[in-house]
């Protein structure tokens, strides 16, 4: 199994799509019931976006709670999160990082290649300024989530294999 | 104007319930018509909606993440529906994320729809989420709804459609309303037909009548009427002139027969009568008579006893004249003191017995001219037979025949009869 490098954004305006279009993916899922109280959004290595995203979800809310922006450079940083964005170097990190999300219910979001097909739940790619969005649904109800039709219908959905 | 006066009541009443009927047939169906059509195209402008919710609904997801190739499937899934010309999906930045066209529009068609797309959205732009815009035209009909997502316009989408669906409905009613129409014109017209004779039969009826009438002069006729309405009254009312002309007549009649003093035939309709009967004895070979009489001395009652005294002795004369004739002897006032009696169906001897009646009872009847004062009379008679002068024929020669016998009864001293 070959990880791919991430690519780099082709500019401002993919990054900016980007992390729209990270927000608006809960608008689509459904979360295990929690009571806490914020909605947490969580980069985990490098930080594409600069300030973006805090920008972007400052006094906003997803799903009826505030959203708070976390930046975690190590898996070990990750605390609790919602949607956990993961843009690391490496495949080996990054498959750690989905095995962190898929215990802890959080939806992984990557724009990595391979990233649904080794158990990422939404991969992410913007081309053209046009969303390619491919989903492993298993991994998401392996992860308790719920992703709504809409969502699914404009997505390339992987599924298990039906024995 | 002018012609429908000189049509009958019967055609103008059809005329008049044709028009009446169709007026309110075409009111009526003018406002369905146009009831209809705001209907259909209320309608028709509804199902665009629910399409519209329906598409833009599942357009959402596509727009959100501005994804136009799911957004082109979407829209592709209106193939299935041919009334749809056009279909436009934008994003917030007015951008175009997907269209569909029909492979059978044309373009410079779509080219037309597109460019009166554009002229609506310029002059009006929805922007809230329940806030839509709708346009119709006679060709097409179209929606422009936007897309939210989280309460946000992330886009629009545009559907137009042809309204070949509603004006085939329309066209349905059309007909329809044009055959209902027809046939109720045409059961209006039968029931119009029908329902004239309720008018104009009782009208008809009292024409003929009236008709009948003038041409028998029978004023004695009655019509009977079954109506309880106006009809009835008229019927009354004429029934009620008839009864008038009747007694005008009646008394016109008897003013022109009766001699106004002593009530008996004036000279004129006794020569009618008489030569009635005599004609009708010449024809069956009967005998008959005339007997006239002048009363003795009446001038110098009149001058003695004064004029109301000469009327009262003509008037007991004429009483004795006719209770010594038969009953169905004619009995007339010839003018003065003269009368005359014709006698049908008489010969001599039945003449002689009755002229010498007369003497008997005018020498029996005393007349009361004042309290207490009486006086009677006498009168010459002169008598003529037709059994006697089988050869005269003529009324004049018999009346001057038995006018010369009583000038004699008069020679031969008064209070006799002679004759002729």
């Amino acid at each position: 199994m070959t990880w791919l490098t991430p690519q780099s954004y082709a500019n401002d305006v993919e990054t900016e799509l980007t992390a729209v279009f990270i927000g608006r993916f809960a608008s689509y899922v459904e979360w295990p019931a929690s009571e806490h109280r914020h909605f947490v959004i969580t980069v985990l290595g490098e930080n594409l976006f600069d300030a973006k995203l805090d920008q972007l979800y400052h006094n906003k809310q997803i799903k009826d709670k505030p959203v708070k922006v976390r930046y975690a450079a190590t898996l070990n940083q990750v605390a609790r999160s919602d949607i956990l964005f993961i843009n690391l170097q490496t495949a080996s990190d990054r498959l750690s990082a989905i095995h962190f999300a898929r215990q802890h219910s959080m939806l992984s979001i990557s724009t990595a290649r391979g990233f649904a097909d080794n158990g990422g739940i939404i991969q992410l790619n913007i081309v053209e300024q046009k969303a390619q969005i491919k989903i492993n649904h298993t991994a998401a109800l392996d992860s308790g989530l719920k992703i709504a039709a809409p969502l699914l219908s404009i997505a390339t959905v992987l599924r298990k294999k039906q024995p | 104007m002018a012609m429908l006066n000189r049509l009958a009541i019967r055609y103008k009443l059809i005329i008049l319930l044709g028009l009446s009927g169709g007026f309110a047939l075409l009111i009526s169906s003018l406002i369905m018509v146009s009831s209809m059509y705001l209907t259909q195209s209320k309608s028709s402008m509804q199902v665009l909606h629910q399409l519209t919710d329906v598409i833009s609904e599942n357009m959402q997801a596509a727009l959100a993440f501005n994804d136009a190739s799911s957004a082109s499937k979407i829209l592709a899934s209106l193939h299935a529906n041919p009334h749809i010309l056009l279909a436009i999906v934008t994003n917030n930045n007015g951008q175009i994320l997907s269209q569909y066209q029909p492979n059978f529009l044309q373009a410079e068609r779509a080219q037309i729809h597109k460019q009166a797309l554009e002229q609506i959205l310029k002059e009006r732009t929805p922007q809230q989420p329940d806030q839509l815009l709708e346009h119709i035209q006679p060709d097409w009909m179209g929606v422009v709804k936007p897309v939210f997502f989280e309460g946000q316009a992330i886009g629009t989408l545009t559907l137009l459609s042809d309204t070949q669906i509603m004006w085939d409905e329309f066209r349905k009613f059309v007909l329809m309303q044009i055959l209902a129409s027809a046939l109720t014109v045409a059961l209006l017209l039968f029931l119009s037909l029908k329902f004239q004779a309720i008018f104009t039969q009782p009208i008809l009826n009292l024409i003929s009548s009236m008709r009948t009438v003038a041409q028998t002069k029978n004023y004695r006729t009655v019509l009977e009427s079954d109506h309880k309405d106006e009809f009835k009254h008229l019927y009354e009312v004429f029934n009620s002139m008839l009864v008038d002309i009747q007694e005008r007549d009646d008394r016109l009649f008897k003013l022109a027969t009766t001699d106004a003093l002593t009530g008996l035939a004036n000279r004129h309709h006794a020569m009618e009568l008489m030569n009635t009967i005599i004609n009708r004895a010449q024809r069956t070979q009967h005998p008959f008579g005339l007997i006239m009489v002048d009363l003795d001395f009446f001038k110098t009652i009149n001058d003695t006893y004064g004029h109301q005294t000469g009327d009262l002795v003509l008037q007991e004369t004429a009483k004795v004249l006719h209770d010594s004739a038969r009953e169905y002897d004619l009995v007339a006032r010839m003018g003065g003191e003269e009368f005359l009696i014709v006698c049908d169906d008489a010969p001599l001897q039945t003449c002689i017995v009755i002229a010498e009646r007369i003497q008997q009872n005018l020498a029996n009847h005393e007349i009361e001219y004042a309290p207490g004062c009486k006086l009677n009379v006498t009168a010459s008679i002169g008598v003529y037979s037709s059994a006697q002068n089988p050869a005269e024929t003529s009324i004049t020669a018999m009346l001057s025949a038995a006018d010369a016998a009583m000038y004699q009864a008069k020679s031969a001293g008064r209070n006799t009869y002679c004759v002729a």
